[in-house]
């Protein structure tokens, strides 16, 4: 940093060199007026003979090389007294840019955190998602069974360690209340793979994947609250599920696996799924789909080569297992931190170029205010020129001014950023992955940063462009009246984009409030009010099947009798809550193999499901306490099943046979007994899924979520309930006790957030455009105000005068309008892919769309045209 | 935007400079005295700005082949006298035979151009 000594030290130069050229004049007169020359004339021969003083000391200056610095310096001081000078210029240029750059900045961090910021491991890049790639469908969301990750995790040439992981919850008692905690079941070397130490005792080992081996990793943070914070809790037993588990470490500060979900507060090793109950143990089961895998690269082996030695891995356990494994030819490799980001990918990536869309909006028009002052200082900049000043040196004094506003406007930015992230993160909830890790940090400065200079530049492009067409002619010699028409293209054009965008905006949001207000709306198919739904989760080593029969009929039966309580009953999963089970089927009639089954999602119920949560029975019977084990093997569909699969006949008397296990005789042929209306499983999907419904009693496992109605508010029944589980057994944990409305308001969550941001982009993009029109509009009036004046002398009416004003108006508007349609339908391709449900070509809406902008442009014409029609000719004409 | 050597810009400045350089040799002098003696050893043919030595001064000054001092000068003005440095010097030595060169080389071409 050289150049800063040499700064001062140039003042001197610089002094010196003015004096010793004032000197030189001094002498040169002095000696013109000894010869006998007048003092004035002498003054003025001097200054003629010596050329140009001003330029010639800038060419003196300019051999030191390091001018720009200078210039810059200077341009940025001059431009921020020429600020000062300007409080309503600047603060609407400030308040502009501070909303366009916040927003984006504020949008931009959400993004680092969910898709840019590196996952806080050793080598991130190296971490790939494994996932099994099926022939048909999305790759990358497949769960894979544990004897294909066995064959896979053995037969890898091309990892340093490749790692199984499925969440789980499991109750912890023995340490006052009884809590559930979130679990994950792992493969052993998961600490190993991430290069994890954990702070207190050791990672897994092999060993401790052997069936009965029970060894658990807590977290931190559990580690300090319930566990009290003691070392000594390392080598101890804990109870999980009631049986005991080793605890062999605890995790860092910090540590969560899988990233991006909520803490995870136990790890536990694989062992914990190859206990066998009834059935056989999943560990064995080679069709059921179960865990997700993760590995890591090894040195030198590049993505592309691990995915050919995967596949060639995959086509062989195909050919191995054909009816399992027919569905998924081939393993999928993704970097993990694509996977983790891929489903917000869609709804970020459209927020973010949403809201370049009002960066761009925030930008027209600070380029449109410039522009207004370029043209008020255009005499000043004419003085300059005929002085000698360079255009480039003008326009980089226009380029300084905007630098120096977009600055100040940044830094409010910058705010207005960390304000809206602390305001907009609780609304994502939990759909986006490490959104609550959102923050203004170094990354996100330095793109605020180079948003400045980007604004900056592109603000002054159109004062630019105006410098330097206009500067043919001599704007010294054009009284200010000359551009009579007051026609302002460049500005006018700056106006047509912004309401083109404004309208992209307003429509973009319009088709998102619509899907979103859609989506809420819809008939989930079942009456979500009054019901009140929890889970509980019965540990097998405690409740062998027939107890747990026992112990459920107990408790729906007590649950039922509470007062305020009408009936209760057992689902897994529950509609809306976006947790699914698929299963694929055979059908008796069109007998198919194993490969080529049909499938759709399951549910298992109690008899008194369909009547307490509300799904209308279409056909045929509902279930019973008589569809157990003895009888006959039975399942219900829905309306969408029955038309999907039986289309055209009667569902009723029809048997398939799915391929869930019901106890050691293994698969069943069932009889449909009944139809029932499309309850939705999943909160936001377009068509209602087809779902088929088991009796619980039938099958060896179900069911951890109860649902109660009730007569009236259903969350006053919450302790009723509590007391109820706990006089059946005092270490049972109640967890996600959730009303039916909340339920339905957690599944439209996904939506809310970019529904919210982009109704706030769009209203904030209709002040912009109207502001921008305003402007315009008014300035035109102001210049145009002598002619205005003329008309109005000659016999012009009010009238006349309005509708003058009104057309340009009209013109303007119209080709926004046009533009923006177009743009509309363009981008009309990545609105798709966020909103839900929605015909995204629905006229109306841009019909709607259209008519605000409208409404917006009106109000912003409204003023202007008031003012050109009251100017009194006779100021008008005198003021020039 | 490094400055280049004096000789890649204008040849009319470089020219000016030269002749700075030269009658520097003999004597230290300030501006203003500079233009008169410029003007007289040209007899007047060389008609510049009086101005442009000062950029000229500035390019030597920065080049480090001048150095400048203020002092009075004989009618008691104080004045800023400009002196040649050893590097000046060279240059100076450098920049004839350079010239000298090309002029020889321009005298041939000329000479077998009319042959």
């Amino acid at each position: 940093m050289t150049w800063i000594p040499r700064l001062f030290r140039r003042r001197r130069i610089d002094r010196d060199l003015s004096d010793e050229i004032r000197g030189h004049l001094d002498e040169k007169v002095e000696e013109l007026v000894a010869r006998g020359v007048p003092f004035q004339e002498a003054v003025h021969q001097a200054r003629r003979e010596f050329g140009n003083v001003a330029v010639i000391e800038q060419e003196a200056r300019d051999t030191w090389a390091w001018r720009w610095v200078e210039d810059f310096l200077s341009d940025l001081r001059f431009a921020l007294r020429q600020l000062r000078k300007s409080p309503a210029f600047t603060t609407a240029g400030t308040l502009t840019l501070a909303v366009g750059i916040g927003a984006n900045t504020a949008v931009f961090s959400v993004v680092n955190a969910v898709m840019l910021r590196p996952l806080p491991f050793h080598q991130p890049a190296r971490l790939v998602s494994v996932s099994p790639r099926s022939d048909s469908g999305p790759a990358g969301h497949d769960a894979v069974s544990y004897p294909n990750f066995f064959d896979i995790r053995d037969e890898n040439g091309v990892f340093d360690h490749v790692v199984s992981y499925r969440s789980t919850a499991l109750s912890l008692t023995g340490f006052g209340e009884p809590v559930q905690l979130r679990g994950e079941i792992v493969s052993w070397d998961i600490f190993p793979l991430l290069d994890i130490q954990p702070i207190l005792g050791r990672g897994f080992e092999a060993h401790d994947e052997e069936p009965e081996a029970r060894t658990a990793i807590v977290s931190h943070a559990l580690w300090t609250t319930k566990l009290g914070g003691d070392a000594g809790v390392v080598g101890r037993t804990i109870n999980l599920d009631r049986e005991p588990y080793l605890v062999v470490g605890i995790a860092p500060q910090g540590f969560n696996f899988p990233v991006g979900g909520e803490q995870v507060q136990i790890w536990t090793p694989l062992a914990i799924d190859a206990r066998s109950a009834t059935e056989q143990p999943v560990t064995r089961q080679r069709a059921a789909g179960m865990v997700s895998m993760m590995g890591r690269l090894r040195d030198g082996v590049s993505i592309q080569r691990a995915q050919a030695q995967m596949d060639r891995v995959a086509t062989a356990l195909a050919d191995r297992y054909p009816n399992e494994n027919r569905r998924w030819p081939g393993i999928y490799l993704q970097p993990a931190l694509e996977e983790l980001g891929g489903a917000s990918r869609a709804p970020l990536l459209f927020l973010l170029g949403a809201v370049g869309l009002l960066l761009l909006l925030a930008c027209a028009n600070l380029a449109n205010l410039l522009l207004s002052r370029t043209a008020e200082r255009q005499r000043e900049f004419a003085l300059r020129l005929a002085i000698g000043a360079a255009r480039s040196r003008i326009i980089r004094q226009v380029i300084a001014e905007s630098l120096a506003l977009a600055s100040i406007g940044s830094i409010a930015g910058v705010v207005l950023a960390a304000f809206l992230v602390r305001l907009a993160v609780p609304l994502a909830g939990t759909s986006l992955p490490r959104i609550a890790q959102a923050s203004v940090d170094q990354e996100v400065l330095l793109f605020a940063l180079a948003l400045t200079v980007a604004t900056s530049v592109l603000c002054s492009l159109a004062p630019a462009v105006r410098l330097l067409r206009d500067g043919l002619h001599d704007p010294l010699k054009e009284s200010a009246h000359v551009n009579l028409h007051g026609r302002d293209r460049l500005g006018s054009a700056l106006v047509v984009v912004q309401i083109a965008l404004g309208l992209m905006l307003v429509s973009g949001a319009g088709l998102l409030t619509a899907a979103f207000v859609h989506a809420t709306r819809r008939d989930p198919g079942f009456q979500p009010e009054r019901l009140l739904t929890f889970n509980i989760l019965v540990p097998n080593a405690h409740y062998p099947r027939a107890r747990q029969l026992v112990f459920y009929d107990q408790l729906l039966e007590r649950l039922s009798t509470i007062p305020g309580a009408r009936s209760a009953a057992l689902a897994m999963p529950l509609p809306l809550t976006g947790s699914s089970m698929s299963m694929a089927f055979n059908i008796a009639d069109r007998p198919s193999p194993p490969y080529a089954r049909p499938a759709s999602n399951m549910a298992i119920v109690s008899p008194g499901f369909f009547s307490t949560a509300g799904i209308p029975l279409l056909q045929g019977r509902g279930f019973t306490e008589r569809d157990d084990v003895n009888s006959l093997p039975t399942l219900i569909v829905n309306r969408a099943f029955a038309d999907t699969f039986f289309p055209g006949e009667s569902a009723v008397g029809k048997r398939i046979e799915p391929g869930a296990t019901s106890d050691a005789r293994g698969t069943q042929m069932r009889e449909i007994v009944g139809v029932v209306g499309n309850a939705r499983q999943l909160p936001l999907g377009s068509q209602p899924d087809a779902i088929y419904y088991l009796p619980y009693r039938q099958l060896p496992w179900c069911c951890p979520s109860v649902v109660v109605r009730a007569a009236a508010s259903p969350a006053s029944l919450e302790s009723a309930v509590r007391a109820v589980v706990s006089s059946l057994d005092r270490q049972l944990p109640l967890f996600d006790v959730r009303t039916g409305d909340q339920i339905r308001s957690v599944g439209v969550t996904p939506a809310t957030f970019p529904m919210l941001l982009l109704v706030s982009f769009a209203a904030i993009g209709l002040m912009l455009t109207s502001v921008g029109l305003y402007g315009i509009l008014s300035y035109g009036v102001v210049k145009r105000r002598r002619e205005i004046g003329i008309r109005v002398a000659l016999g012009a009416s009010r009238r006349a005068v309005l509708s003058m004003v009104l057309r340009q108006a009209a013109i303007l508007v119209a080709a926004g309008l046009i533009i923006g349609v177009a743009g509309t339908v363009a981008t009309r391709r990545f609105i798709r892919a966020i909103v839900f449900g929605v015909d995204t070509g629905d006229a109306g809406l841009l019909v709607a769309a259209m008519s605000v902008v409208v409404l917006a442009a009106l109000l912003a014409t409204y003023l202007p045209a008031r003012r050109a029609a009251s100017i009194d000719p006779t100021l008008a004409l005198r003021s020039e | 935007m490094k400055s280049g050597s004096p000789e890649s810009r204008n040849p009319l400045a470089s020219a000016l400079e030269m002749m700075i350089r030269q009658l520097l040799q003999h004597q230290r002098s300030h501006g203003y005295a500079f233009v008169q003696d410029i003007k007289r050893t040209s007899q007047d043919l060389l008609q510049v700005e009086e101005g442009s030595v000062y950029p000229a001064f500035q390019r030597m000054l920065k080049a480090g082949s001048a150095k400048p001092r203020w002092e009075a000068s004989t009618s008691g003005r104080r004045v800023r006298t400009h002196e040649r440095t050893a590097r000046g010097t060279k240059h100076v030595d450098w920049e004839i035979s350079n010239l000298e060169q090309m002029l020889t080389g321009i005298r041939l071409a000329r000479a077998s151009v009319q042959s």
